[in-house]
């Protein structure tokens, strides 16, 4: 048992840059790295990946950056945890060994934690007598989409990838784990902790830890307010928690990285995408962030204790994804002079080909790019029409591909149709859409296995 | 010139399905009091308007002199199926900064 572990981060969602996680490798002397590639909309991306093949439905990207960092992860002693397994951790896993035996890493342990696909126990679960109710609205009618759905993951704690550590993997592939049991798993691993009330400090702290961590540069400078004053962002530094038993830790990056660490950026992140900060609800545990203490050591190092929790939750998120018909969408621009009453003139001319053509519509939604697209109601109409220039951009939903083909043969028209001196960008095919009905199940009706790999 | 929280907080949003998440965080300690009168579920509904369709919480959080904001029902159906382009609520949050401090409303 250690008395402190260094965990770095190596991505922050699917997209996030290798060369910070290769630099945090080479000078970091970690214990651990964790990677966080999923959100609730990549897990709908990557099943309409996997219907169209079975083999796919992991994150792409986890096979390049594994063959990059497994070579610097072995030489330096350091384990990797990610749960870019996606919708096909099995999969994933495969093609990650294959990839170590390929660059002659012989013995490298891949671990594969399953256990959050309930895609083929959704019957079960209904027929044991949960409702599957929709947590946000309430709504119990779950048989309206049962016919459409794609995917059921629930978030999973930490302790598929705790067992995965005790069976000496070097390489962790798990699948829609909570984002912080990235990091929860491999502190509660190597501090000896468990899910016991006497370590629900403990295990809060470690929940709090995730959270700062788990976005990569997110608490580094990334994403920040004070951008303007944010140093070398393009080499902006991914952090490093050192965490100690008494269950404290300092965040920082490395020396000569972009970037910055002190208690604004941990601040930035904390208060980020939760809900009450006195309950933040993970499956390993709740959390109170409102106890926490942040001391700025100044030199990009920050300090975080008096972090407390409450034990475990007895229900666990479960998100379904389901079909949801279509969104077809375009973009249309105007210049100076009266560039807004352009725009103005071209909704007007829209609508009345949306007619023409029976679009048969569930929702349109204009903006005006430049003007409201982004705040909406609460962002003010500019009085006069002086603008350099303005975008109108419209989206509907739509129940087939076919409705939502209208809306950029619609635009297309305004070619000629529409006011003088309008731009269009490159005309947007219709997409799919896959809802999320996230609801909650007992936590006993989830288990979680460990398989290893071996290259 | 008119005082908004724009010029003693800072922000950082995001989504949890069909809800938005707004964190004000005050520049300085002595902020915080002022951004506490400042952030208000109703001054909050009221300046997102039909964007917002369900209650608005404010959890204050003493310990990093921040709050936070959450508001159900107010991304326009979540990040897979929203028509907005600010799909997960990264671009909203700073409309918040449009709020008056309450001295000068």
């Amino acid at each position: 048992m250690k008395d402190a572990l260094r965990i770095g981060a190596g991505s922050g969602f699917w997209g996030d840059a290798l060369d910070p996680a290769e630099e945090l490798l080479k000078g970091g002397e970690l214990d651990y790295m964790s990677m966080d590639y999923l959100a609730e909309l990549t897990m709908a991306l990557l099943q309409r990946q996997k219907l169209k093949n079975p083999e796919a439905g992991y994150i792409p990207d986890i096979v390049p950056h594994l063959r990059t960092l497994m070579p610097l992860a072995r030489e330096h002693g350091t384990r990797l945890i990610c749960n870019g397994g996606g919708v096909n951790p099995r999969a994933g896993a495969r093609r990650v060994a294959e990839t170590a035996a390929e660059q002659g890493l012989k013995g490298t342990r891949v671990a594969l934690v399953e256990g959050d696909d309930v895609l083929h126990r959704l019957d079960e679960l209904l027929a044991s007598g949960e409702t599957l109710a929709n947590m946000e609205t309430g709504d119990e009618d779950f048989a309206a989409i049962r016919d459409r759905v794609v995917a059921a993951n629930v978030y999973t704690d930490a302790s598929g990838i705790a067992g995965a550590l005790a069976e000496e993997a070097d390489v962790v592939i798990a699948g829609r784990v909570s984002d912080n049991a990235l990091y929860v798993g491999p502190i509660m691993h190597e501090l000896g902790w468990r899910y016991d009330a006497a370590h629900a400090d403990r295990v809060g702290a470690a929940i709090t830890i995730g959270h700062v961590m788990e976005c990569a540069a997110a608490c580094t400078g990334g994403m920040s307010s004070r951008f303007a004053e944010m140093p070398r962002m393009g080499e902006v530094g991914f952090p490093i928690a050192e965490v100690a038993a008494d269950g404290s830790a300092v965040i920082s990056k490395l020396p000569g990285t972009g970037g910055r660490v002190d208690a604004h950026t941990i601040k930035e992140h904390l208060v980020y995408e939760i809900a009450d900060p006195g309950n933040y609800i993970m499956p390993d545990g709740i959390a109170d962030f409102t106890t926490l203490r942040l001391t700025d050591l100044g030199d990009d190092r920050v300090r975080m204790d008096n972090m407390t929790g409450k034990g475990q939750p007895d229900r666990l998120k479960l998100i379904v994804g389901y079909q949801d018909g279509w969104i077809g969408e375009g973009l249309l621009f105007f210049p100076w002079p009266y560039a807004l009453e352009r725009a103005h003139k071209a909704r007007e001319t829209l609508g009345e080909r949306f007619r023409r053509l029976g679009l048969q519509a569930e929702q349109i939604h204009f903006d005006l790019v430049g003007i409201n697209a982004l705040h909406g109601p609460s962002a003010p109409i500019p009085e006069h029409d002086d603008l350099n220039e303005v975008g109108l951009r419209v989206a509907v939903r739509t129940r087939t591909r076919e409705e939502a083909e209208k809306v950029r043969r619609a635009c297309s028209q305004l070619w000629i149709m529409g006011p003088g001196g309008t731009s269009f960008g490159t005309p947007m095919k219709p997409r799919p859409v896959v809802s999320v009905w996230p609801t909650l199940i007992p936590r006993a009706a989830v288990s979680q296995s460990v398989d290893i790999l071996e290259a | 010139m008119t005082a908004l929280l724009r010029d003693i907080a800072y922000v950082r949003s995001g989504d949890k399905g069909n809800t938005l998440t707004i964190g004000v965080i005050a520049r300085e300690p002595e902020h915080y009091a002022t951004v506490l009168r400042t952030v208000t579920p109703d001054r909050v509904k009221a300046l997102f308007g039909d964007w917002v369709h369900g209650p608005v919480h404010v959890y204050p959080m003493d310990n990093i002199e921040a709050v936070v904001v959450y508001m159900e029902n107010a991304l326009g159906g979540g990040a897979t199926s929203t028509l907005r382009l600010d799909q997960t609520g990264k671009s909203i949050g700073n409309a918040i900064l449009r709020l008056r401090l309450p001295g000068d409303v």
